[in-house]
């Protein structure tokens, strides 16, 4: 669990408690980075003409090198005659490179030494690339913001019963409910995630807490529920929770989503997967953790299968190896289905799975990861 | 990186007032200058040639070794890493970063970033083979050298099937642990999906000498044990006991070499409570010089037949130093290329460490008959116990415009 700073663009910040942790909602999340590239510089004795002479705007990386070239050792980039970024001491044979986020605008490329000393070179507008041009992934961020909805929905209803049962002092059917509610929570973790304290009392451990008497929210009930078994005192804690989820539907309503965001979200899910479901931690008592897992992974899949029609235009070989990967991780899975399942999750008690299930677990929800990382800044 | 300049970072930012749109100044700079193939920077060992480097190289202070399982089946994605990995291990070996850049504010940099700065530190990077990649998966079982097989058992050793095997093998060797761990890392991170990690083992201080150049370090229980270690100036000797020749069934590993790795553990806080004579019987070598028990000074000849007044060999029968001697395994010799080790300590309290065996040879036999002599008789086997380790084939190194693995999947 952790805040995701700037992760969700909210439109209408409406009577927010930014509180706790220092990272509550932003009202812009990091722009992207434009398209800017590679620039190849060759020093020559004749120049250092810029390959291409035109980029957009965005970060630029200048990659410098010097053939044969022994009169001329360095490349500068200038913009009205000021130094922005250079590579200097590049003796025949040497290469280097230097990075610059640059925006439209006349620059030169400068070689003190060579026969022609000044390259012109130039940056165009930033716009070209903006994700709201592209239709595709227009559709991906509005169809993205009705699911979230549609879960949040689910999830609020979901921990009615819930609570109900805990309430209801009905210890047998709490323990059913719990994973049931939980299910829609996990999908869409990083959403839930950007409202400081919020996560944290809906989805806090134990250990979050400094004083053990703070504990609330899911985790607080599911220890009550299979370790103390016991619910005395659980029902302020029970009405709690339902009212933070309620509130949680309510900013949800009221958020809009990049898809960058979506992506990094996607990528998130994964690694919650890898830091707190492969090992038991977030489950500890209630070792429910495959329906965690698997919710994690349809959230993610979910963001990223209504990116995949944009992506598989911009990149259709990295669209290609996410989806071969999310099936790898959906194939690794399938030992562990069973029907009910333990406690009707449709799983198997997560305190079964052997230590060298888990690493397998991880490898593919790894590689799955790393893919996924990949996809925001094609998006973006 | 002293290229980019103080001044440069500040009117970077300035550009900022420029343009209409920027958002972050200065991004990155990446600018770490790298060799002319005729003359190389200090610290860097060139990464193509005949044979691959880190095997006869002038042994490096720091190892991270790792030994990777091969999880895709589709033999053209395990191609395509080993060509991904070929061009990341060269730039890291010239201290520059792994290939991919880092301009992208949406993007993971390529590179992990925690080298960026560091001297290369002599970096190599080699890669081996297992028995187990030869199977049906990618077509290789055709391909595999018959002498490339698991090791047989070799009492008395405890190996952890954990710490055991591999379809490949990654040694990453220079003067800087970060720099040998951010390959490994690295390289890690670009399989994901197509390998995954088995084992791994940080080395923190060689306990051999390659070089004539070089002194003779310590192992962990204080001893040299180095001496006698073949030494890359010995040419004739390197050519006939660690390169694989015309011998071998195999075309793609001639010029390479077999690598038998043994993670071996010293039972350290007994072998401390040994007294001091018992500790150089169980070497044959004064703890103090390092020589021979029967000679003054290191590089002393051991005389294995010298006997003491009472008629008992000065270098005792059960002595390391007689058992893995060159004259008493038929002239057997290895390259020996180990590392110190400890990864804490066992559930029981006790320090875990010692010796990361590494060893370089033209048959894996050299070492397979030299260590079950050790196994019978070494009076060293009461303080240490092999635990884990593997056997792998070193193809000959990558030449120009070549990718690792390129013969044997051609």
């Amino acid at each position: 669990m952790r805040t995701a700073h700037g992760l969700i663009a909210i439109t209408a910040v409406v009577g927010l408690a930014v509180t706790g942790c220092g990272g509550g909602p932003t009202t812009q999340a990091s722009q992207p980075s434009g398209e800017g590239g590679d620039v190849t510089v060759q020093i020559t004795a004749d120049g250092c003409q810029p390959q291409p002479g035109t980029v957009n705007g965005g970060v630029v990386n200048f990659k410098v090198s010097n053939k044969d070239a022994a009169a001329v050792s360095e490349a500068e980039l200038l913009s009205g005659g000021r130094i922005l970024g250079e590579q200097e001491n590049l003796t025949p044979g040497l290469d280097g490179s230097f990075t610059l986020q640059l925006s439209q605008g006349d620059y030169q490329v400068y070689c003190p030494g060579a026969k022609q000393d000044h390259w012109d070179f130039k940056v165009t507008g930033d716009a070209k690339n903006n994700w709201k041009n592209n239709p595709d992934l227009v559709r991906a961020t509005t169809d993205y913001g009705t699911w979230v909805n549609e879960q949040v929905g689910q999830l609020v209803s979901g921990t009615k019963d819930f609570t109900d049962a805990v309430k209801a002092g009905d210890a047998d059917r709490a323990k059913v409910l719990y994973g049931k509610a939980r299910v829609f929570y996990e999908r869409v973790e990083p959403v839930a995630e950007i409202w400081g304290d919020l996560d944290k009392n809906i989805d806090g451990r134990a250990d979050d807490f400094p004083d053990a008497k703070d504990f609330k929210g899911f985790h607080k009930l599911e220890q009550a529920l299979f370790e103390a078994r016991s619910l005395d005192g659980t029902v302020p804690v029970a009405d709690e929770l339902y009212t933070n989820v309620g509130k949680l539907r309510d900013l949800v309503a009221k958020a809009t989503f990049q898809p960058a965001e979506l992506a990094n979200g996607a990528t998130e899910l994964i690694d919650e997967i890898q830091k707190t479901k492969v090992t038991g931690e977030e489950e500890r008592y209630s070792h429910i953790d495959m329906v965690d897992f698997k919710a994690n992974l349809e959230g993610s899949v979910k963001a990223f299968s209504l990116l995949q029609p944009a992506l598989s235009k911009i990149d259709a070989d990295l669209a290609k190896t996410v989806q071969d990967r999310a099936a790898e991780v959906d194939k690794a899975l399938r030992p562990y289905v069973q029907s009910p399942g333990y406690l009707e999750t449709g799983y198997v008690d997560y305190s079964a799975v052997g230590k060298d299930q888990q690493k397998a677990l991880s490898q593919s929800v790894n590689a799955l990861g790393e893919a996924m990382s990949k996809v925001a800044a094609k998006v973006a | 990186m002293s290229s980019v300049s103080r001044r440069s970072l500040l009117t970077g930012i300035g550009a900022l007032g420029v343009g209409a749109v920027g958002v972050g100044g200065l991004v990155a700079a990446d600018a770490a200058g790298s060799a002319a193939p005729t003359a190389p920077a200090p610290q860097i060992v060139p990464f193509r040639g005949q044979r691959q480097a880190g095997i006869v190289t002038q042994q490096q202070d720091r190892l991270t070794f790792a030994a990777f399982d091969v999880v895709t089946r589709n033999r053209s994605e395990l191609v395509e890493l080993l060509r991904t990995w070929t061009a990341a291990a060269e730039s890291m070996t010239r201290g520059q970063q792994v290939p991919g850049g880092a301009s992208q504010l949406q993007a993971p940099p390529a590179d992990t970033g925690e080298a960026a700065g560091l001297k290369p530190g002599n970096l190599t990077v080699t890669i081996g083979f297992g028995p187990s990649l030869f199977d049906d998966r990618f077509g290789l079982a055709a391909k595999r050298p018959a002498l490339l097989r698991p090791l047989p058992k070799l009492p008395p050793e405890d190996l952890d099937p954990h710490y055991t095997g591999g379809d490949l093998c990654v040694q990453a060797c220079a003067d800087d642990p970060q720099v040998t761990f951010h390959v490994i890392r690295n390289l890690a991170r670009l399989g994901a999906g197509t390998v995954v990690l088995r084992w791994m083992q940080l080395g923190f201080g060689r306990t051999a000498s390659t070089s004539s150049a070089q002194a003779t370090q310590r192992n962990l229980m204080g001893f040299k044990d180095g001496t006698r270690n073949l030494r890359a100036e010995q040419a004739e000797l390197i050519d006939q006991h660690v390169w694989v020749g015309a011998e071998t069934d195999q075309p793609w590993l001639r010029g390479g070499s077999y690598l038998v790795a043994r993670r071996i553990r010293m039972f350290i806080e007994t072998w401390d409570r040994d007294y001091l004579g018992d500790q150089q019987n169980v070497f044959g070598r004064y703890k103090g010089s390092g020589a021979p028990l029967t000679g003054v000074s290191e590089f002393d000849t051991p005389d294995f037949a010298a006997r003491d007044a009472e008629g008992g060999l000065v270098i005792p029968e059960d002595a390391h130093v007689r058992l893995a001697a060159p004259e008493h395994n038929n002239g057997t010799r290895l390259l020996r290329r180990g590392y110190s080790f400890t990864d804490g300590i066992d559930p029981t309290g006790n320090l875990l460490g010692g010796l990361f065996f590494i060893a370089f040879m033209r048959s894996p036999e050299q070492f397979i008959s030299v260590q079950r002599k050790l196994g019978e008789s070494d009076a060293l086997n009461e303080y240490i116990q092999h635990i884990g380790g593997g056997l792998f084939a070193c193809p000959p190194g990558v030449g120009a415009g070549q990718h690792w693995g390129q013969s044997l999947f051609a």
